[in-house]
């Protein structure tokens, strides 16, 4: 070794020069800047993700055993599947997605987070709207419109509070120290812009000044299809494309490639959603531009897909280390899955068979948990230790939940899309009765893959209760450590304690 | 009926307005020159390049020693 390598332990806690010590100063003050607004959206966004996987446990087991919990009329099965999609989407995901998106908003524009308590209230009365919004749909006061059934007199509420939050990623944005932006902060911006105007259409042409006859049902797909590709996907893949680089310390593999997957995402994806239309009463070119846009899609897909796996190449044997590395890549595989498979049920011939079926159900869930929620699940796991300078507590639950999920989903949707389409050609065949348990008939023959399904949420419960405990336990470590000694600003507590004091201790 | 036309207008004239003026900010800011240099805006001297930022909690295991790269 020369004199001006660094020793491993210079490497892994160079505080020794002023650069690193500056540097580690500014990340420590964004950090702190976070830290309470990013705790309570997670703790938020995690509970309503144990109350969303109850009720989807329930609409679940309803779906082949319609006595379960039949004889409470604010448990029936339109009350509870509605309470757990809005739990999963304006709950869970909605909040983690701002909080991831404030994180790297700051880190990316190398800003701390301006007076942050204006989000800790934006996020309380989140909470409170979504709290009522889910109270409403149980006591019977859903809008009806898929992906839409909060009620109505919740709306201003979450409204006004989104664009408080919008803003106050704007105005990081407007004060950042970093001149050029990363792929990621394109697509942040670009989703902090995007929500406010899919939610307000959809608001204002199905519930203030509804829309007349089929054209609710466009409206009503359009938003539906897009509040995932323009709302949740920019920020999944922002995600991605700041962790996966960021964990295997490699920069990503074309960067040009990924500005063409931006841009190409912006151009195509909100002309979606009508392909879900095929054979109903609507425009043949309406739904034909829709089925073009989907297979256009295939550009932005085959971007970000090749960009995440050829940034992955010679590195995978890193995955067995990084929990934050299974979490991003497991999710940006299921991006690649779910988007081809979703270019595929845009065409006539495919969508003649599997539309109405529960193979869409499988499709959104491969697109919502699959690469979603677990790409935000790696993202918690990479921003909570840094937030509070505390390791992760237990090894084995972060596997337990890593393993339950994604066993979970795989189990959820690969038999779902299989069932679905075998239940697509059943209702294709005038010999095949819808219902008739005496023989082969639609209803009866999707029984096995509803009773698998039921089972694969089970395993999303027990992952997501490892992460409940794991997420409660490094909190309590938190307040403990902070008892006793609390972090400056220039000298934070390292986040690998345990790997430091191992090299140090080390001949 | 007014709103759902504002709407309208909202989506076929300003977003897509908004969407060309920001591609000609990012062009005459230089967004899209150097673009390898912004590829690496991510990394800095407390996590630099080179540097894997994410493990396990516990005693780290061989393959989780610093690794330059080549």
């Amino acid at each position: 070794m020369n004199a001006a390598s660094p020793t491993l332990l210079q490497a892994l806690s160079p505080s020794d020069t002023e650069d690193v010590a500056a540097s580690r100063a500014t990340l420590a003050e964004i950090d702190r800047s976070c830290r309470g607004p990013l705790l309570f959206l997670f703790a938020g966004g995690l509970a309503w993700l144990l109350i969303g996987s109850v009720f989807a446990i329930i609409a679940s087991f309803k779906m082949h055993w319609p006595d379960f919990l039949g004889e409470y009329g604010w448990l029936t099965f339109g009350r509870v599947r509605p309470v757990h999609l809005n739990a999963m989407i304006f709950g869970f995901s909605t909040e983690t997605a701002i909080g991831v998106t404030i994180w790297l908003m700051c880190r990316l524009c190398r800003t701390p987070l301006l007076h942050g308590w204006l989000i800790m209230v934006a996020g309380v009365f989140w909470n409170v709207g979504v709290a009522i919004g889910l109270v409403g749909i149980l006591a019977g006061h859903s809008n009806g419109i898929e992906w839409l059934e909060i009620p109505s007199y919740v709306t201003p509420i979450l409204f006004v509070t989104y664009a408080l939050i919008a803003l106050w990623g704007v105005i990081t944005f407007r004060f950042r120290q970093e001149k050029h932006l990363y792929v990621s902060q394109w697509y942040l911006l670009a989703a902090l812009i995007w929500f406010p105007w899919i939610y307000s259409a959809a608001q204002i042409m199905l519930v203030m000044e509804p829309v007349r006859g089929t054209v609710q049902a466009a409206v009503n797909w359009w938003f539906a299809h897009n509040v995932l590709g323009l709302w949740f996907t920019p920020i999944g893949l922002a995600a991605i494309y700041y962790f996966i680089p960021k964990v295997v310390g490699k920069p990503v593999y074309n960067y040009s490639l990924s500005l063409v997957g931006f841009w190409s995402l912006a151009l195509f994806y909100n002309w979606n959603g009508m392909h879900h239309l095929v054979g109903g009463p609507m425009p043949a070119w309406l739904i034909t531009v829709s089925i073009v846009a989907s297979g256009m899609m295939t550009i932005p897909v085959i971007t970000v897909g090749l960009n995440h796996h050829l940034t992955m190449w010679g590195n995978f044997k890193k995955l067995k280390d990084s929990p934050v590395l299974r979490f991003m890549v497991f999710g940006g595989m299921s991006y690649t899955l779910t988007s081809l498979h979703g270019v595929a049920l845009a065409f006539r011939s495919v969508s003649e068979v599997t539309h109405f079926t529960h193979s869409t159900i499988a499709h959104a869930h491969q697109g919502m948990y699959a690469f979603f929620t677990m790409v935000m699940f790696g993202s918690m796991y990479y921003i909570l230790p840094r937030l509070l300078a505390v390791e992760w507590p237990s090894a084995r639950l972060i596997r337990l939940h890593f393993w339950s999920c994604a066993l979970g989903i795989t189990l959820y949707v690969f038999p779902m899309i299989y069932g679905g389409t075998l239940q697509g050609m059943a209702m294709n065949n005038p010999d095949i009765p819808f219902l008739d348990p005496s023989k082969y008939s639609v209803v009866t023959m999707t029984l096995p893959y509803l009773k698998i399904r039921s089972v694969s949420g089970i395993l999303l419960v027990v992952g997501h209760t490892a992460f409940g405990i794991s997420f409660l336990w490094l909190v309590l470590r938190w307040l403990q450590a902070a008892r006793l000694a609390r972090p400056s600003v220039a000298q934070p507590q390292s986040v690998f304690p345990r790997l430091q004091s191992a090299i140090r201790n080390s001949p | 009926m007014i709103i759902v036309w504002l709407l309208f207008i909202c989506s076929v004239v300003v977003l897509p307005t908004l969407a060309l003026l920001a591609l000609r900010w990012a062009a005459r800011h230089g967004e899209f020159d150097h673009l390898d240099k912004i590829a690496l805006s991510i990394f800095d001297d407390e996590e630099p390049l080179g540097r894997m930022t994410d493990q396990f909690p516990g005693p780290a295991s061989s393959s989780q020693k610093i690794q330059k790269l080549s």
